[in-house]
């Protein structure tokens, strides 16, 4: 009977201690992401320019400035094919979109604003949504683009409700996710230029929108 | 008939073919995958150098709260058209304001100049702070209205346009007041960030020269 609990308590100790040092070997695992992860951004925050961190393991995308979080986007799904070794700083190289946003050019003489309120009878009741301006908006903005940054990434930000709506479209997007990126992943590793591609889906259009509008050319970046 | 089955055949072979070249691309995809995402560091963290880089972690993230604005601050977010004025972390007041357009405007003629107006982004500081201001009307606001440009200043300068208050921040930018209220939340102005008036009025008397101005 005392052998018996004895060895329980063996056991059990050699399980606590095993815990323990799996608990201790996590915990120095993430002090040290947490310190690669503190010194890159750092690096960046110490500049006066905006710039954003992707947590892949938080899934969301913050722009921030001086550390400071300005917008968050969490993300509703993502997905990726290729070389998965794109951690680090990076800046954004290319914004590629199927209809990039124009801007308007006015003709001199031709105002390009309603007259102000007081004056303007006919439209008074009209809610400002409703006008239609000469600008360059948020709506405007692509719902479905990509980006490209220096170290080969290549990340497609599209919203959840901008997905493709056509049964073509959604057979192209099939085809390219499915058979054209494995086989491109396949064929370029073996080439030696490997693909690393990411998808990244949001809730709203307006988030889609909202980072194509802050993410400009050369904005430096941190993929934790 | 011979030639029939010949065709299928190859047809099978190579539709198997593409399968397998398929699935061998899966494989290598699932196995890059199973890399990622890296939930740990790229180097292990021998036991002797813990405490130096639990020291080197707290430095690090007194040195990161070291860059944030102290005191009161203004953000500017131009696609929401919304002003945020923070003390810290904390949102002491939320305004909807009209940013820059982005349109453009071409100067017709000769000199054949042009102007985006958009409002600048990055980091600022409050330059001056100015009560019941005038508007100096710039060329551009005269080549718009397809109007001459006057040669003195008396003919520039406009009341009543730019509201109560303006915060100047800087190459002829600032955050000022406006009669086009019904505006307010869009892409309308020439660069500037108009403000209501309430807002406006609280948002000056809060703010001193060189705080900062975050615009993004």
């Amino acid at each position: 009977m005392k052998r018996t609990a004895s060895v329980m308590i063996a056991v059990l100790l050699a399980a606590g201690y095993q815990g323990l040092a799996a608990s201790a070997e996590m915990d120095k695992a993430a002090l040290a992401k947490k310190q690669e992860g503190l010194n890159a951004e750092y690096g960046l925050a110490k500049e006066s320019q905006f710039y954003f961190v992707f947590d892949v393991l938080g899934r969301k995308l913050e722009l921030r400035v001086r550390g400071m979080i300005l917008r968050s986007w969490p993300l509703e799904s993502m997905r990726f094919w290729g070389q998965p070794d794109f951690a680090g700083t990076v800046e954004l190289v290319k914004k590629t979109s199927l209809k990039a946003p124009e801007r308007i050019v006015i003709k001199p003489g031709e105002s390009e604003e309603p007259a102000p309120a007081a004056k303007s009878a006919s439209t008074a009741s009209a809610t400002p949504a409703e006008f239609d301006l000469e600008a360059l908006e948020l709506k405007d903005m692509p719902k479905r683009f990509s980006l490209d940054f220096d170290n080969g990434l290549h990340v497609t930000i599209k919203a959840k409700g901008g997905a493709a709506s056509s049964f073509g479209a959604k057979m192209r997007d099939a085809w390219t996710w499915y058979v054209d990126l494995p086989l491109r992943n396949l064929f370029g590793s073996r080439e030696g230029q490997a693909i690393s591609e990411l998808e990244l889906v949001f809730d709203e259009e307006k988030d889609a929108q909202s980072i194509y509008w802050h993410f400009f050319d050369g904005i430096k970046g941190l993929i934790l | 008939m011979t030639i029939k089955r010949l065709l299928i055949a190859a047809a099978a072979l190579a539709y198997l073919g593409f399968l397998a070249v398929l699935g061998a691309s899966y494989f290598i995809g699932l196995k890059q995958a199973s890399v990622w995402p890296p939930a740990g560091p790229r180097q292990d963290i021998p036991d002797k150098d813990l405490p130096k880089v639990e020291r080197t972690v707290q430095q690090l993230e007194k040195r990161m709260t070291g860059l944030l604005p102290k005191g009161l601050y203004i953000v500017i977010d131009t696609a929401e058209n919304r002003l945020y004025l923070k003390n810290g972390d904390k949102v002491v007041r939320t305004a909807v304001v009209s940013c820059g357009s982005g349109v453009v405007l071409e100067e017709p003629g000769g000199k054949k100049r042009s102007w985006v107006f958009d409002t600048p982004r990055g980091e600022f500081s409050v330059k001056s702070k100015i009560t019941n201001p005038y508007w100096v009307k710039p060329d551009w606001a005269f080549i718009e209205e397809g109007e001459a440009i006057p040669r003195g200043m008396e003919e520039r300068i406009e009341a009543g346009t730019l509201g109560d208050y303006a915060l100047g921040f800087g190459q002829g930018y600032f955050i000022h007041g406006t009669l086009y209220t019904r505006l307010l939340g869009r892409n309308v102005t020439h660069g500037c960030v108009r403000v209501g008036d309430e807002d406006l009025k609280a948002v000056f008397k809060a703010i001193s020269i060189g705080s900062k101005i975050y615009i993004y």
